[in-house]
Parts: structure tokens; sequence; C-alpha cells
């Protein structure tokens, strides 16, 4: 999976379920700091990505996947085992 | 669901709807798992279906819940099925007139069927959902709910317990369904049981079954069979599916 592929893909998941303008989506942004990131609103997005991505992640990766940084070194570290 | 080797767990499954419930999932090959207060019930039910996992817990104390589910998980792992049968029926009118006078609805007996008819469930679906979630089983929740939800005079505490589990089953069906969990709701009517027989007095129930279209109680194992089908139905969800006859309280 290329970089950039992954960064895009990544940020219009993220746009869409926390409704946030591509432009927001850093990879410093993390659960805590958005209020409409809230436990349910991680499980949605969570079951996004794995539509996105054609991948199911295991509850510790769920737990882990609290920030735009962890989130695409999850599915780097997916993309990488194969 | 295909029911064949999934792990269920029936709440209050050793006598009356309960245990119609874990005959008709024994009968389809499921792994059932029955907790129930009735240490005596449960030895009959052991000796009768002896592959049934008897624990004996008060599901309405949260303390006992956390720690026969998380034994459970030991042994088992998560559960596919978690069916919330077990509670009480208790009848009485808000305000009554007793020999004294005016008598005001038993606030201990309120309190006990609240217990008993929904927190019990919120406790066991939190410990049982809890590890669906971690291990993410694409499981299912049936609540037992009543008619009586939709408000029966002389049933206060178990009408609002009622209306609570429906409730609670829109509510998770919201909440869990992007995990794969459904979550739905049985609601008998008036049905052949014990606890019928118990709560309401001969005179009460040859009345009540005048104002079923079909003449008669349900029976147990009608009330199971409508509990297999929303668990074989993948597309049922987040919905109450009543089972009384046509009666309309």
């Amino acid at each position: 999976m290329e970089t950039v592929d992954v960064d895009e893909r990544v940020a219009g998941v993220l746009s869409e379920v926390l409704q946030l303008p591509a432009t927001k989506i850093t990879d410093d942004l993390a659960m805590q700091d958005l209020e409409a990131w809230d436990s349910l609103k991680h499980m949605e997005l969570i079951v996004s990505l794995e539509e996105t991505f054609g991948q199911q992640f295991t509850f510790d990766e769920i737990v882990a996947m609290r920030s735009v940084r962890e989130i695409k070194r999850v599915l780097r570290a997916k993309d990488a085992q194969g | 669901m295909e029911l064949r080797d999934k792990k269920v767990i029936v709440t209050g499954g050793a006598r009356g709807l309960g245990r119609s419930m874990v005959d008709q999932l024994v009968a389809r090959a499921a792994t059932v798992a029955v907790f129930d207060l009735d240490a005596r019930g449960l030895v009959e039910l052991s000796a009768q279906q002896p592959d049934v996992h008897c624990v004996e817990c008060d599901i309405s104390d949260y303390d006992q819940v956390v720690a026969a589910t998380a034994r459970y998980h030991e042994q088992y792992g998560a559960a596919d099925v978690l069916v919330n049968n077990a509670g009480i029926l208790y009848s009485a009118p808000l305000v009554r007139l007793g020999p004294n006078g005016l008598e005001r609805h038993d606030v201990a007996m309120w309190h006990k069927v609240l217990a008993a008819d929904l927190s019990s469930v919120f406790y066991m679906t939190a410990c049982v959902v809890e590890q669906m979630i971690a291990t993410r089983t694409r499981g299912v929740v049936v609540n037992i709910s009543s008619v009586s939800a939709g408000g029966n005079a002389g049933q206060s505490a178990y009408s609002a317990a009622k209306a609570g589990v429906n409730a609670l089953t829109a509510t998770w069906a919201k909440e869990l369904s992007m995990m794969g969990i459904r979550v739905v709701a049985v609601a008998p009517g008036f049905t052949e049981t014990e606890s019928t027989k118990e709560a309401l007095s001969e005179t009460v129930l040859r009345e009540t079954v005048k104002r079923v279209p079909v003449r008669r109680l349900g029976k147990p194992e009608e009330i199971a069979a409508g509990v297999i089908a929303v668990l074989e139905n993948d597309f049922f969800n987040g919905k109450v599916f009543e089972l009384d006859g046509g009666l309309i309280i």
C-alpha cells in the first residue's frame, strides 16, 4: 500500500465520519482532542476503516487507534503482514 | 444465525419459559449455559440436560454477575448469544383499598422488581457484550420483555421494568449493530407458566383469557420458538417481537 494512498483514504474516512474538513485531519489529531470523537464514533470509524481497507482489526488494535498517526501505523503494520 | 455449536447463555433457564428455550436451543445443538438463582431447579435441569452448564447466580446483584460471567468467559470465551429471560412477575396497583383504607404500592417490591427485571438485564448485557466486543464476536442479545411494557393496570413495577427493557433493546441495537451485535426483544402475552399462576388470581386469569382473541394462554414452547425465530433471522434488529395471541392491553 502506498503511503500517500493510505494517508488520503484515512483522511477521507475520518473526514466523513467525524464531519471534519480534510485539512483538519493531521497526524496529531487524537480522540482526546475532539469532542465528537467519542467511543461510539470511534467504533463507527473502525467499521468504516475496516470496510475501506478490507481489514478486520483486533480489539488491541482498536484500542491503539486513537489518533490519526496510530491509525496509519496499524494499517501499515497490517499491510506489511500481508 | 445458525445456532449449531453457538455458545448461548440463558438467564432464568431452570424453569418456565427459560427452560423451554433451553430445550429448543439444545435440540439445535447449541452449547447452552444457564444462569439462575434457583439451585433446586438447576439440579433438576442438570439431571435432564446434562450438557447444559449450570451457574447459580443472583443476576440482580452486580458483583455476582461480574464474577459469574468472568468465570464463564474464562472457560468458554465470549458467548455468541445472551437471552435475558430471568425476572419476576409481580402485580399490584399504585394505590389500593385495603382493610385499613388506602395503601400505597410496596416500595420494597418496586425496587425488587426493577432490580430483577431491569437492572439484571443491564448487568448481564454489559458483562457479556463487553467480551463480545473484545473478541469481535458477532453476537445476539435477546431480551424477554412483555406485553405489559405498554402499560398494564395493576402492574406498575413490572410494566415499568419491561418498558425499560424495550428502551434498552432499541438503544443497544443502535449502539452495537455497527459491531455486528444484534439486540432484539420478544414480548410474550399471558403464558402458561408457574409464575403467571402465582402472580394472577384464577378470576383475573379467566378474564384475561377472554380478552385474548385466540381465547387461550400462550404455551412456553411457542414463546421459545419465537426466541429461536429472532435468533435465526439476521435482519431482525432493535425491535420487539410480540407473541400475545392478538391481545392488546
